[in-house]
């Protein structure tokens, strides 16, 4: 089998252009337009701060909780965002599929950086209300970009796998809502792990498996820098068991680009 | 689902006289027959045994070769196969069965504008195109005059796709495809474009592509072929069935209804 050379200059070209259209696009025709990139989560975050910490009082033993809050919220988005855009990108686009011949994963992974755009423009607003909350910069900050980039690479799979199913199958978008709308609440976005614990602390360890929860739990880790943050690492005790989520991660990502990669010789016929 | 086997498109970049080479190609669709979308269906056709599509053959077996530099004219019915074959040809399907061989950069045009956005500017839209089509920004550069001056819509560069009139639309992506710089130019019934004025400097352009540019026309207008081609296939149910001159062939595809 010969492995396509993915990064030639063609590609990037495309890639670069596809992505500049869909970023004009995406917020065309709306007053606040960009804004709205970065007041969605912002808002997001607002409500369920004045819900779960003002209201319900959780989080009280965490250090800078607004901020860790503000982590999960955001990652969060950046996660929903990605696949949703991805799983949709190659129907959305059928129209070239249809009419002229490139690498369809263009199509995927340029729907998903207007999510990477903004994720990374979000950072910049963490990093800046963590600043204003107290928290000291530390070393640790280097690390975050590394778990970032483990969320967008299960995103990646999940979009390719899904995507290409939902070409034949436009089902997927509609159990991919619903699926998203169970998960939120199978990560500790909202309520923090201690609870879990509380009642059973195999059901934190099980949840702390999930790769998601695992990479929002890490940035929270390092960049808050606070020992009360709840980790895969200081909760699992068995070292295979601890590197379970990366390897889920990079199993999916790898298995998804070979099914897209065959599928995708037919989406010109079947879209 | 039973695995699918497949054919073979290979592009290169040599010396040789031949642009385009096919072999024994062969295409089908599955065409999903009733209600066989979605994911019930699916599960349901699975479970009773049905396939939950048929197999529609478009290409049975077509040979040929193309020289570089000749302007061939595709011809034939409805539903004959030519948009499929150009399809193929271009790497859009995927070949079932077969051999293609391309020698050249390959620019194919099966509609114009393919990824022209409303809501973009013009000047987006050539770029955003000139990128689908394979070139690079800087090569675009290099066209992007030629392309406003052919289309005479230069003052109109900046204003959005929407508030051009279809006919400006059509020009804009005729230039963009007239200008784009390929060794073998793949176009699908594209001729009959803007005002009389404009059609006769498109006429002008293809006289003078007569045998500098090796271009593949599927068309259904004869006079575009006597005018334009040094050779013409008459495509019937898949298979070649005649391949000669202009002539022959444009009065062949004529006399198909005078049977």
């Amino acid at each position: 089998m010969k492995i396509p050379n993915v990064l030639c200059k063609k590609n990037r070209i495309l890639l670069k252009e596809l992505t500049k259209t869909d970023f004009k696009l995406r917020y065309q025709g709306s007053v606040l337009g960009y804004l709205w990139a970065l007041l969605r989560p912002l808002m997001m975050f607002a409500i369920l701060y004045v819900v779960f910490s003002k209201l319900l009082r959780w989080g009280n033993d965490i250090e800078h909780y607004p901020v860790y809050l503000l982590i999960g919220t955001t990652m969060w988005s950046f996660f929903t965002e990605c696949t949703q855009q991805g799983i949709q990108a190659i129907v959305h686009r059928g129209d070239l599929i249809r009419k002229i011949s490139f690498p369809k994963y263009i199509v995927v992974v340029s729907a998903t950086l207007t999510a990477v755009i903004n994720m990374l423009i979000n950072l910049g607003v963490i990093l800046i209300f963590a600043l204003i909350n107290g928290v000291t910069p530390s070393w640790t900050w280097l690390l975050v970009p590394l778990f970032l980039l483990e969320l967008y690479f299960l995103s990646l799979g999940i979009a390719f796998l899904l995507g290409a199913i939902n070409v034949k199958y436009r089902d997927v978008t509609s159990i991919w809502d619903v699926l998203i709308q169970a998960l939120f609440y199978a990560i500790p976005i909202i309520y923090p792990v201690a609870m879990v614990i509380e009642h059973s602390a195999l059901a934190a360890k099980i949840l702390l498996l999930n790769p998601i929860a695992q990479a929002i739990q890490d940035v929270r880790y390092n960049l808050i820098a606070s020992d009360t943050v709840i980790t895969t690492w200081n909760l699992v005790e068995n070292p295979f068991v601890k590197v379970l989520p990366f390897l889920l991660v990079f199993v999916l990502l790898v298995l998804a680009a070979i099914y897209f990669r065959r599928k995708s010789k037919f989406f010109a016929e079947e879209i | 689902m039973a695995k699918r086997e497949l054919g073979t498109r290979t592009e290169q970049y040599t010396d040789g006289d031949i642009a385009i080479k096919i072999r024994g190609l062969h295409k089908s669709f599955r065409l999903p027959t009733e209600k066989a979308f979605g994911l019930k269906q699916a599960i349901f056709n699975r479970l009773r045994g049905v396939k939950g599509y048929r197999e529609q053959k478009v290409l049975k077996g077509i040979d040929l070769e193309i020289k570089k530099g000749e302007f061939v004219g595709i011809v034939g019915r409805n539903g004959s196969g030519k948009s499929t074959l150009l399809k193929t040809l271009a790497g859009i399907y995927y070949p079932e069965k077969g051999e293609i061989i391309v020698d050249g950069n390959l620019v194919p045009f099966i509609e114009l504008g393919v990824g022209f956005n409303p809501e973009l500017t013009g000047r987006e839209n050539v770029y955003l195109n000139g990128a689908l089509l394979g070139f690079s920004n800087e090569e675009m550069d290099k066209m992007y005059d030629e392309i406003w001056d052919f289309a005479e819509l230069r003052d109109f560069q900046d204003q959005k796709l929407k508030n051009y009139s279809s006919g400006m639309q059509v020009r804009l992506a005729f230039s963009i495809a007239i200008r784009a710089k390929g060794d073998i130019l793949l176009l699908d019934e594209v001729l009959a474009v803007g005002d009389a004025a404009f059609q006769q400097k498109c006429n002008d352009y293809f006289e003078s592509l007569h045998g500098n540019q090796t271009v593949i026309l599927v068309t259904h207008t004869m006079s575009n072929v006597r005018k334009f081609c040094d050779r013409a296939i008459l495509i019937e149910d898949g298979k070649v069935k005649l391949d000669g001159g202009p002539k022959e062939v444009a009065d062949a595809y004529e006399n198909l209804w005078k049977k």
